[in-house]
C-alpha cells in the first residue's frame, strides 16, 4: 500500500451490492480497493458492466437504494468514514467535499429551471450567502468554465446550450463549493470529439488552479494516459490491476490489461477480447478474468480473486494474476507479448504524461 | 455499425415471405425461377388460417342474418322507418332458407335454437381469444416459456389469473346448465347460509325453507347466498353475473380493439386527412366523461346486451386508438415498412402483416386496462338500471339490495365482493402482463 | 404561443359545438315524454290524440324546420336558455342551481383532500421505490381502483349504517336548509324546522351547511369518493414521478447534497407537475363526475347527480341533456386550461417566442 499520510480518500474492500426480484445479489462491485492522492488523479478503467460507475457512486452513496447496499468495505475520506455517517452528513461531504460530473450532459440538468438557478442551489446548500451573492458566484464559475456572456446566460435553460457547453455548466455547478475531490464519471464520453479534449483540458486547468483531487472513470485508455496519475484496472467488480500511470502503460501486468491496450487501434489489435463478462449473481471461482485469459491455469479457476501481487517488486504497481505470486514466473505473461508491450511503450513511455497531437487523434 | 444492422432487418421481412415458399430456388438465375410457382404458393393459405376464414365466413352470415332478422324484419326504430323494405320481406323468406325456421322474431337454428345477439359477439370473441392468444402461446412453447417466467415473479397476478379462470369456467359453464334466477313469491329474504335474520323479513315460503326458529330464520344450504327481495336465488344471480361481467369485458373489448386497431392503422398508413378527421374525432370523443356517454346513449337507444357491448364498444375505442397511432407512428419510421411496401406489397398486408404485429404490445396494455372498466361500467349501469333487464347482473342484484340495507345487507353485499374481486383481478392482471411483455416497465434489475 | 392558444381556443369552440349537435341529434331521436303524456292524456279524455299532438308540436316549436329548430337549440343552449323540466316543474336552470350546492358539500372537499394525498403518498412511494411502503400503497391504489365507489358506499352504510348505528341511512338535505328551504351556512333552528320532525325537544338546535349534524352525513359520501380519488391521483403521481427519479439530473441534484426533500419538492414535482397536470385535471374531473353521480345516488344526496339520475329513470329529457353535457363542457374547458397551462409552465415546449 502507499503512503497513507498523504491519502485524501481510501477506499477499502468496498462492495455493493444489488438486490434483484429473486432474492439473488448482483454483485456489482465485490472487494474493491484504491487510493486517491490530494491533488492527483487517480482513473478508474473498465469496460462496460466492470463496476466503475458503480464504484464512484459508491463512494457518496448516490447509487439506488433500495436495491443498491453496501454489505461491508469503507470508504474514507480525510480519516472520516463515509460509509458509516449519517444522512445529513453525508448531504454535507456531497457537493461541499466531493462533487460529481456525470456521463451524459443532456439529461444532467433539469430541464425546467434557469441554469443559474442550478448552479446557485449548488452555492447556496453549502454556504450561507444570499441570493445575489450566490448569483455572482454563478457568473465567476460561468465565467472560469468558459461560458462566455455567462451574466446573460444565466437566466435561459438547459435546452438553450449545446451539449458541450452543458458539460461546462456541470462542472462549474460541481466547483461551486471547492470540493476536495471531483468524481468525473465518464464525462467525456456523451460529447463530440472536438468538445471532448476541450472539456479535458478544461478539467486539467481547473484542478491544476485548485489542487483539486480527481476521480476520473472511463472506459477509454486513451483519455487515461492524459489525465491520469494513477490507474486502477476494473473488471466485474474486482481490481485486475492497479499502479502509476507510467508502470501500468509500460508493463502492463495483468493479462486483462495487456488485452485492453492490445485493443486500442494504434496497437495494431482490432479483434476485442473474445468472451464476455461473469454472471454478476453468480460469479465463478477463482480469478474473474480466467475463462477469457489466454495465460489461465487450472489454479486461475480456485480460490477466490488472486492477491493484488507486486509486479517487479514496486509496491505501487499491483496486480491481481498468479503468475505475479512470489512463486510464480511472471514472464508467462510478460513474455508472451512482449512485443506488443515495448510496441506500446515506445511511445506511452516517451510521452504518456503529454501525448502528442496525433497520437490522440490515433485513441479516439 | 448500427446502419448495417438496420438494413438487415429490413430485408428480414421480405426476406422471410420468400424463404418460405422458395424451397430450392436460392440459387437459381432469376429467370429460371418458376415465378408463378412460387406465386401460387405464397397466395395458398395455411390449414389454420383456412379454418380460421370457414368459421369466421360462417358466422359472419349467420350474424347478418340474425342482425337482419332482428333489427329490419322483427320490431324496432329501425323496421318502423324501413316500413315498404319489411312488407317487401316476408316472414316466409327466412324460412325458406334451409335449416332456418323464426321464432319469436329471431332467426332459430338446427340444434342450438335461438342464438342471441349479444351471443354472437361473445362466441365471436372466444374464438379470437383462442386464435390470436392461445394458439400462438401453443405453437411457440419457448416464447410461452420466457413470459411465463416473467409472469409468475408476481404472485398476485398468478392468484389473479387462476381466479379469473375459475370465474369464467364456473359462469360460462355454469350459466347454460342452470336457467336464470326466477322472481317467486314469498322466497323474499332468505339469508346466506349461517347468517341469522328476523323473521319477518323473510316471505311466508321462504320461511318454510330456512332454518326459522324462535322470530330468527338461519340460511341453509338451499339457497347457500340467500335470495332478493323478489325471491331470486342470489347463489345462481352470481353464476350468471359471472358471465355477463366477462361477455361484456371482453366482447366489448374485442369489439373496441378492433374498431382501434383498424382506424389506427389506417390513419397511421395514409396520414393525410384520414388520420386528421379520424383523431379529430377522437378528440371530441374523448372529452366525454366515458360513463356520461354510456348514460346518455343507452338512455336514447335503450339498454339490450347486444347495444350494450356495441356501446361499450365504440365508446371505448378512441383511447385505444390514441395509443395504438402513436405506437404505430414510430413503428412506420422503421426501415422494414419501407421494404415491405418497396417489396410490392398490398397495403392491407403491409398494415396486417408488419404494422398490427408490432404495435400487439400497445393492443394488450390497453385491454388490460379496458377490460375492468367496462365491467365497472355495465355493473353500474345496471345498478343504476340502465342494463338489460332480461339477464340478472351484478349490479342488478346489488341495485335490489339497496332499497333495505337494514335488513336484507347480503344482497347488495355478496354479489359486490365478486365484482370487486373480478376487477381487482384484472387489475393485477393487466399490470403483470404490462410488465412481463413491456422491460421498459420493469424496476432495477 | 398566443398563436398556440388562439389555436386551441377555436377547436374547442368548434369541438363544443359538435357536442351540442350530437346532443340535439339525439334529443330529437328520442321519443319526447311531453308530447307522449299530450297524446295519452288527449286519447283517456276521448279527444284526438293527433289534434293534441299538433297542438303541441306547435306550441313547442316542434313543427318548425329541422334547421330553425337547431339553430334555436343551439342559440338557446348557449344563452342559457336549457328548457323545462317536468320532473321538477321548474326551469332546468334553476334545478341546476339548486342542486349544485348539495354536489358540492362532498365533492370540494374530496377533490382538495384527495389531490393532496393522493399525491404526497405517489412521490413518496415514488422516492421510495421497492420498499414496502411503495408496495403497500401500490396495493392500496389497486383496491383504490377495482373497487366499484357506489358498491363501497352501499358497504359503508351497511356496516356503519345498519351494523353500527353511526350514520343514517337517509341523508337529510332540510338540515342544511333554514326553515324556508334556504341554503344556509350555519344557524339555528326549533323543532318546527321540518328537518326534526317527529322530534320533540325544548330549545334550538344547529341547522346549516357546516352543522355537525350535516357535518356528519357528509362523511361517508366524501371518504368514498376520496378513495377513488386518491388511488387515481396516486397512481398517476407515482408513474410520473418514477420517469424523473431515476432521471440524470435528479442523480445531480443528488450529487450536490439536496435533501431528499427538497429533491422531491423542487426537481421532481416540479418537471412532474407539468404532464401531471394535463393527464391529470381532465380525467380526474371525469372520475369524479362519474363517481359522483353513483354516490349522490347510494346516498340519497340531493346534487346534480341524483337530479340527472331522476331525470334519467323519469325521461325528463331537457334535464339529463344539461346534466349529461354541461359536465362535458367543463371536461372541455379544463382541457383548455390544462393546455395552456403547459406552454406557460414549461419551458421545453416554446423555443425562442418565450417573452
Amino acid at each position: 500500500m502507499s503512503v497513507h499520510t498523504d491519502t485524501l480518500l481510501d477506499v477499502e474492500d468496498l462492495h455493493v451490492y444489488f438486490r434483484t426480484d429473486t432474492g439473488e445479489n448482483v454483485r456489482a462491485v465485490d472487494g474493491v480497493s484504491f487510493q486517491v492522492q490530494p491533488g492527483k488523479t487517480t482513473a478508474i478503467v473498465g469496460e462496460s458492466g466492470s463496476g466503475k460507475t458503480v464504484t464512484s457512486e459508491a463512494i457518496t452513496q448516490l447509487f439506488p437504494s433500495p436495491p443498491g447496499y453496501i454489505p461491508e468495505g469503507s470508504v474514507t475520506l480525510d480519516g472520516q468514514d463515509l460509509t458509516e455517517i449519517s444522512d445529513d452528513e453525508m448531504r454535507s461531504v456531497r457537493g461541499g467535499k466531493i462533487s460529481h460530473i456525470f456521463q451524459n450532459p443532456q439529461g444532467a440538468l433539469n430541464p425546467v429551471y434557469t441554469v443559474g438557478w442550478q448552479i446557485r442551489e449548488a452555492v447556496m446548500l453549502h454556504q450561507d450567502v444570499s441570493k445575489t451573492e450566490a448569483n455572482e458566484r454563478a457568473v465567476e464559475l460561468m465565467t472560469q468554465v468558459g461560458i462566455p456572456e455567462a451574466s446573460t446566460r444565466l437566466d435561459d435553460y438547459p435546452h438553450e446550450f449545446s451539449g458541450g457547453q452543458k458539460q461546462r455548466v456541470i462542472i462549474a455547478m460541481a466547483l461551486a463549493c471547492e470540493p476536495d475531490l471531483l468524481i468525473a464519471d465518464e464525462p467525456t464520453t456523451a460529447l463530440d470529439v472536438t468538445i471532448q479534449a476541450q472539456i479535458l483540458n478544461l478539467l486539467k486547468e481547473l484542478q491544476e488552479e485548485r489542487d483539486m483531487a480527481m476521480l476520473f472513470i472511463t472506459h477509454d485508455l486513451g483519455v487515461v494516459a492524459e489525465v491520469a496519475d494513477r490507474v486502477v484496472v476494473m473488471y466485474a467488480g474486482k481490481v485486475m490491476e492497479r499502479g502509476p500511470v507510467m508502470d501500468v502503460f509500460q508493463t502492463p501486468a495483468h493479462p486483462y490489461t495487456r488485452a485492453l491496450l492490445e485493443c486500442l487501434p494504434g496497437e495494431g489489435g482490432l479483434g476485442g477480447i473474445p468472451g464476455q463478462l461473469p454472471e454478476p449473481t453468480d460469479p465463478p471461482d477463482g480469478c474473474r478474468f480466467a475463462d477469457r485469459c489466454p495465460h489461465a491455469v487450472e489454479m486461475c479457476t480456485e480460490g477466490g480473486q488472486p492477491d493484488l501481487y507486486d509486479v517487479r517488486n514496486t509496491e505501487a504497481h499491483t496486480a491481481s494474476c498468479v503468475h505475479f505470486a512470489p512463486t510464480m514466473d511472471p514472464g508467462v505473461v510478460l513474455d508472451g507479448s512482449e512485443r506488443v508491450a515495448t510496441d506500446g511503450r515506445g511511445r506511452t513511455s516517451t510521452d504518456a504524461g503529454q501525448p502528442s497531437d496525433d497520437e490522440e487523434a490515433e485513441h479516439r | 455499425m448500427s446502419r448495417e444492422s438496420s438494413d438487415q432487418s429490413a430485408a428480414d421481412p421480405a426476406d422471410s415471405s420468400t424463404a418460405a415458399a422458395d424451397g430450392g430456388v436460392a440459387d437459381a438465375r432469376f429467370e429460371d425461377v418458376d415465378w408463378d410457382r412460387i406465386d401460387s404458393v405464397n397466395r395458398g393459405r395455411s390449414l389454420k388460417s383456412r379454418i380460421w376464414l370457414t368459421i369466421v365466413s360462417i358466422w359472419a352470415t349467420a350474424f347478418g342474418g340474425t342482425l337482419f332478422v332482428r333489427y329490419v324484419m322483427g320490431d324496432s326504430i329501425l323496421s318502423e322507418r324501413l316500413g315498404p323494405l319489411q312488407d317487401a320481406l316476408d316472414p316466409t323468406v327466412v324460412e325458406a332458407i334451409p335449416l332456418l325456421s323464426l321464432n319469436d322474431g329471431w332467426v332459430s337454428f338446427p340444434v342450438v335454437g335461438v342464438v342471441e345477439l349479444h351471443n354472437w359477439l361473445w362466441w365471436i370473441t372466444l374464438a379470437g381469444f383462442v386464435y390470436y392468444g392461445a394458439l400462438p402461446l401453443y405453437e411457440n412453447p419457448r416464447m410461452t416459456r420466457y413470459y411465463w417466467r416473467r409472469f409468475r415473479k408476481n404472485k398476485a397476478a398468478v392468484i389473479s389469473g387462476l381466479f379469473l379462470v375459475v370465474i369464467f369456467l364456473i359462469g360460462f359453464v355454469g350459466s347454460r346448465v342452470t336457467s336464470q334466477p326466477e322472481p317467486e313469491a314469498g322466497l323474499d329474504g332468505i339469508p346466506p347460509v349461517g347468517i341469522s335474520t328476523e323473521s319477518y323479513n323473510v316471505g311466508p315460503a321462504g320461511q318454510k325453507v330456512a332454518d326459522c326458529a324462535g322470530g330468527v330464520c338461519t340460511g341453509t344450504w338451499e339457497y347457500p347466498f340467500g335470495t332478493t327481495t323478489s325471491g331470486e336465488d342470489i347463489f345462481l344471480g352470481v353464476i350468471h353475473g359471472m358471465e355477463i361481467s366477462m361477455m361484456v369485458g371482453l366482447t366489448a373489448t374485442a369489439a373496441s380493439l378492433v374498431i382501434a386497431a383498424g382506424i389506427a392503422l389506417v390513419s397511421v398508413y395514409y396520414g393525410g386527412w384520414i388520420d386528421e378527421i379520424a383523431f379529430r374525432w377522437v378528440d371530441i370523443q374523448l372529452t366525454f366523461p366515458a360513463f356520461f356517454l354510456y348514460l346518455l346513449l343507452v338512455y336514447s337507444i335503450g339498454g339490450s346486451m347486444f347495444i350494450l357491448i356495441l356501446i361499450f364498444g365504440f365508446i371505448e375505442w378512441g383511447g385505444g386508438a390514441r395509443l395504438m397511432r402513436s405506437e404505430a407512428l414510430q413503428r412506420r419510421e422503421e426501415p422494414y415498412i419501407t421494404a415491405s411496401k418497396a417489396a410490392g406489397a398490398n397495403p392491407l398486408w403491409t398494415m396486417r402483416k408488419h404494422l398490427l404485429p408490432n404495435i400487439s404490445n400497445t393492443i394488450i396494455t390497453y385491454a388490460s386496462l379496458s377490460i375492468p372498466s367496462i365491467i365497472l361500467a355495465e355493473a353500474a349501469l345496471s345498478f343504476l338500471g340502465l342494463g338489460d333487464p332480461t339477464m340478472v347482473s351484478w349490479g342488478q342484484l346489488i341495485a335490489d339490495g339497496r332499497d333495505n340495507l337494514a335488513n336484507l345487507w347480503w344482497i347488495s353485499t355478496i354479489p359486490g365482493i365478486f365484482l370487486f374481486l373480478t376487477v381487482l383481478s384484472f387489475n393485477f392482471l393487466g399490470d403483470a402482463l404490462r410488465d412481463a411483455i413491456d422491460p421498459r416497465h420493469e424496476g432495477a434489475e | 404561443m398566443k398563436w398556440y392558444i388562439a389555436k386551441r381556443l377555436v377547436w374547442s369552440v368548434f369541438a363544443a359545438l359538435i357536442i351540442l349537435t350530437i346532443g340535439f341529434v339525439l334529443m330529437d331521436v328520442v321519443p319526447d315524454q311531453g308530447l307522449q303524456q299530450v297524446e295519452f292524456q288527449a286519447q283517456t279524455e276521448g279527444q284526438s290524440g293527433d289534434q293534441a299532438v299538433q297542438a303541441y308540436e306547435e306550441r313547442r316549436g316542434l313543427d318548425e324546420p329541422l334547421i330553425d329548430r337547431y339553430t334555436s337549440f343551439v342559440t338557446g343552449f348557449v344563452q342559457g336558455d336549457w328548457g323545462w323540466s317536468y320532473e321538477y316543474q321548474q326551469p332546468v336552470t334553476e334545478v341546476i342551481t339548486d342542486t349544485l350546492p348539495y354536489s358540492m358539500m362532498y365533492g370540494v372537499p374530496s377533490i382538495i383532500i384527495s389531490t393532496i394525498i393522493g399525491m404526497a403518498i405517489g412521490l413518496y412511494s415514488a422516492v421510495n421505490q421497492y420498499t414496502k411502503t411503495d408496495y403497500a400503497a401500490t396495493f392500496f391504489s389497486f383496491f383504490g381502483v377495482s373497487i366499484p365507489n357506489w358498491w363501497f358506499g352501499i358497504i359503508l352504510l351497511v356496516i356503519f349504517g345498519s351494523f353500527l348505528g353511526w350514520v343514517d341511512l337517509d341523508f337529510s338535505h332540510r338540515v342544511a336548509e333554514t326553515a324556508d328551504g334556504d341554503l344556509t351556512w350555519l344557524g339555528t333552528a326549533d323543532s318546527s324546522h321540518p328537518a326534526f320532525i317527529g322530534e320533540n325537544f325544548e330549545g334550538e338546535r344547529q341547522i346549516g351547511i357546516l352543522s355537525p349534524t350535516n357535518l356528519k352525513q357528509l362523511i361517508l359520501p366524501t371518504f368514498v369518493s376520496m378513495t377513488a380519488g386518491i388511488a387515481a391521483m396516486m397512481r398517476y403521481a407515482r408513474a410520473e414521478a418514477l420517469e424523473y427519479v431515476d432521471a440524470e439530473f435528479v442523480k445531480t441534484a443528488k450529487s450536490k447534497g439536496v435533501s431528499n426533500w427538497r429533491i422531491v419538492v423542487r426537481h421532481i414535482l416540479r418537471p412532474a407537475a407539468v404532464p401531471l397536470s394535463t393527464i391529470l385535471v381532465g380525467r380526474f374531473l371525469g372520475l369524479f363526475l362519474t363517481g359522483s353521480y353513483l354516490i349522490e345516488v347510494v346516498f340519497g344526496i340531493p346534487g346534480l347527480g341524483l337530479a340527472s339520475y331522476e331525470a334519467i329513470i323519469n325521461q325528463d329529457q331537457n334535464l339529463v341533456l344539461v346534466t349529461l353535457l354541461v359536465p362535458t363542457f367543463l371536461v372541455l374547458v379544463s382541457n383548455l386550461a390544462q393546455d395552456i397551462a403547459y406552454v406557460v409552465l414549461d419551458p421545453r415546449i416554446s423555443y425562442g417566442d418565450r417573452t
